[in-house]
């Protein structure tokens, strides 16, 4: 896991158009506001080098030559779960709106020319949900196997009692369990590991 | 909604209001009653005793001021005749018999009346090739004077001193003339007069053929008829009777080939030959017999002549329609280039936006002149990327889920739309403006597109300015487009379909459209749609 993806602290974000002038622009744009942003104009060299360089959020057009915005985004959550997506496009269509959004889970859906205003907060949202996606993976991905069912059943609501009634194992090895969850992941008590699951 | 019997009682009401002359109908029947009388009297050179056994003009009169001026004349007609007939001594109140003569004199334009009104009924209704212009015409002309026969019948026999004829014979002879007279007057007077009358209201017409056709035309039609009345003439001469199908067969080819003024022409000059040779002393077996030969010529070469006019009519018709259906094309391709166009201007606009944005932002501080070009630049590319959306989400979407629409951003996007015609024919658009609280709920493009052909056809008859107001009334809101129009003015180019499409659209969303002029010259339509919500 990277708990940190650039060592200036700066969000990464990666634009993808295969119109280089305006990728290059947008990450122009971007890095003016502080972000790290690179831009690509080919989707299959984005994939190639984003397993080595994860990203916080990807800013993708949607109809592109060889791979569209949609298939990109199928491919590239297989890798990484904590990206956020935000589409942009020159053919704006409802029925790419609804699905950029419900089915690809992009974060919004820009028309071109682009909303210079609405870029930059779709963008500065995607991040801070990616960072705060990546600070629950760190924090629970130190878990072991067994500390990892206790904590799935905890924060589903059972109790101590009911977990080690379902695992078969002692009240008494549950708490060790439930102890050492809440030093790996500097949860303070139950309220704080369920927002972890969020 | 009306019930049955209330329309029935409106219809009854409205046809009692119709039936009697309006004053500009007056001058009309006054040449009407001047022009039987002449006519009339001309026709009693070669009447027989009690029919009329050549051609009997009047009818040709009273045919042609029934078609021109509609049916509703027919009372006035029949009074007018009654008029005359009592000048002329033919009806004298109080003798004996003199209904029964009243009642023979107003029976034929009853009749005549009764055909018109439902022959232009049938016709508004069918959508045979009979019911084409001229073939209406052609079948009112010939149904007229033999229903006018088949309704003297029953009294002739039963009242033979109304045509002072006795016996069976006589009587079927005297009905049999009497409808020859009629077609013959009929057929051959009232397509001249309904020209002269046309001529009249809209000046000459043009001549519908190219010269050297023209010539051509004449050409084969005299090679035809001359023909064919050479070849009649000669039968006769070597005595073997006088066949009438030569002359038949050469009319209704004319008529095919040319339509109804050549077969008119051709009938005119086929009358013309035989009616002053049957003057004479003849007997009445073979006159009668020699007319109703005329009669077949004529009835068939004016039909056939109405009904090539009307396959013409047909056929400029279709290809008017060919004509709409390429344009409407032509307009599906012009749309789908544009959309790709819009969308192609979307993507480097994009990057000349940010670009421009970024350079005015880092060259405010910088020199006076280079900080007013780059504010200068981005200003013009935000606004063509407003325009971009603008365009695009006019001519991109194919439909739209409805929804609810501030009437003010309506009239904001059509103002946008409409702007650069109006400017193009120095037309002022002046917008009032819209409260904010009127919403309606509808399909944003279409009801658009509604106003835009509204507002467009205004600024196209306007002389200057067109206004634009949107209030609320109650649940409704009224948006009223208003230009002044400079007096009569030619039919703008285009088919008329803007405000039908607008009138549907706006039906279509509860929607009513109302166009109206005021005395001053205002035209002014009015487009009423439901509010929805907390408005008002």
């Amino acid at each position: 896991m990277i708990p940190n993806l650039d060592p200036a602290g700066r969000a990464i974000v990666y634009v993808l158009d295969d119109d280089h002038d305006l990728g290059a622009a947008v990450a122009r744009l971007l890095v003016r506001q502080g972000h790290g942003a690179k831009s690509f104009e080919d989707p299959e060299v984005l994939l190639s080098t984003y397993a080595g360089a994860p990203a916080h959020c990807i800013v993708t057009d949607i109809m592109m030559g060889s791979l569209d915005g949609f298939a990109l985004a199928d491919r590239i959550r297989t890798m990484d779960t904590a990206l956020a997506i935000v589409f942009m496009t020159a053919w704006p269509t409802t029925a790419n709106a609804v699905d950029s959004v419900r089915r690809y889970g992009g974060l919004d859906y820009l028309e071109k020319p682009l909303d210079e205003a609405r870029l930059l907060a779709a963008v500065a949202e995607g991040v801070a949900w990616s960072r705060q996606q990546r600070d629950i993976r760190a924090r629970t991905g130190t878990l072991s196997p067994r500390e990892r069912q206790v904590f799935d059943l905890l924060v589903q609501g059972h109790s101590n009692k009911a977990v080690a009634a379902i695992l078969a194992l002692s009240p008494k090895t549950v708490e060790d369990h439930r102890a050492a969850i809440v030093a790996k992941t500097g949860a303070s008590g139950l309220a704080q590991l369920i927002a972890l699951t969020r | 909604m009306s019930s049955p019997p209330v329309l029935l009682l409106r219809g009854m009401r409205d046809a009692g209001r119709g039936a009697l002359p309006q004053s500009a109908d007056l001058l009309w029947i006054a040449g009407y009653a001047a022009a039987f009388i002449l006519t009339h009297r001309f026709a009693a050179a070669w009447g027989g005793q009690g029919f009329y056994s050549l051609l009997y003009p009047p009818a040709g009169v009273r045919m042609a001021l029934l078609w021109s001026r509609g049916p509703r004349l027919t009372l006035a007609i029949v009074v007018a005749e009654m008029a005359v007939q009592t000048a002329t001594g033919w009806i004298v109140p109080g003798e004996p018999g003199w209904i029964t003569n009243a009642i023979g004199v107003a029976r034929p334009p009853l009749v005549y009346g009764a055909v018109v009104w439902l022959v232009c009924r049938i016709a508004a209704h069918a959508s045979s090739s009979l019911s084409i212009a001229p073939m209406p015409l052609g079948l009112a002309s010939v149904t007229a004077p033999v229903a006018v026969a088949v309704v003297a019948l029953p009294w002739a026999l039963l009242k033979p001193e109304l045509t002072g004829v006795v016996g069976l014979r006589q009587t079927y002879a005297s009905l049999a003339g009497y409808t020859v007279g009629d077609l013959l007057g009929v057929l051959l007077l009232t397509p001249p007069l309904l020209w002269v009358i046309q001529a009249a209201r809209e000046g000459p017409r043009r001549v519908f053929w190219p010269e050297t056709r023209l010539f051509f035309v004449i050409g084969e039609a005299v090679l035809v008829l001359g023909g064919a009345i050479a070849f009649g003439l000669l039968l006769v001469r070597i005595d073997l009777g006088v066949p009438s199908i030569p002359a038949l067969l050469a009319v209704a080819w004319i008529g095919l080939r040319f339509g109804r003024t050549a077969g008119w022409c051709a009938i005119v000059i086929v009358a013309a030959i035989v009616l002053p040779w049957t003057t004479g002393n003849m007997p009445l077996a073979e006159r009668l017999t020699l007319h109703m030969s005329l009669t077949s010529v004529v009835v068939v070469g004016y039909l056939a002549g109405s009904f090539a006019d009307a396959q013409a009519r047909a056929r400029a018709d279709l290809a008017r329609r060919d004509r709409m259906l390429f344009q409407a094309e032509r307009l599906k391709t012009l749309r789908a280039m544009s959309v790709a166009v819009i969308h192609e201007i979307g993507q480097p606009l994009s990057t000349l936006a940010l670009e421009a944005k970024h350079l005015h932002e880092i060259t405010v501080g910088a020199d006076r002149e280079i900080a007013e070009t780059a504010a200068l630049i981005n200003r013009k590319a935000a606004s063509l990327s407003m325009l971009v959306h603008r365009l695009r989400r006019f001519g991109g979407r194919a439909l739209d889920e409805p929804s609810a629409l501030p009437v003010s951003s309506l009239i904001e996007t059509v103002a946008a739309l409409v702007r650069p015609e109006a400017k193009g024919r120095r037309v002022l658009l002046e917008i009032a403006p819209v409260a904010s609280n009127l919403i309606v709920l509808g399909q944003e493009i279409e009801l658009v597109q509604a106003i835009v052909n509204i507002v467009r056809n205004a600024i196209q008859a306007a002389d200057g300015c067109v206004q634009i107001d949107a209030e609320g009334q109650g649940d409704r809101v009224e948006v009223t487009v208003t230009n002044r129009c400079p007096g009569h003015q030619a039919p703008q180019p285009g088919m008329g379909v803007g405000s039908l499409v607008a009138r549907a659209i706006l039906e279509a969303h509860e929607g009513t459209l109302i166009r109206e002029t005021d005395a001053a010259g205002m035209v002014r339509a009015t487009l009423s749609l439901p509010l929805v919500g907390a408005a008002g």
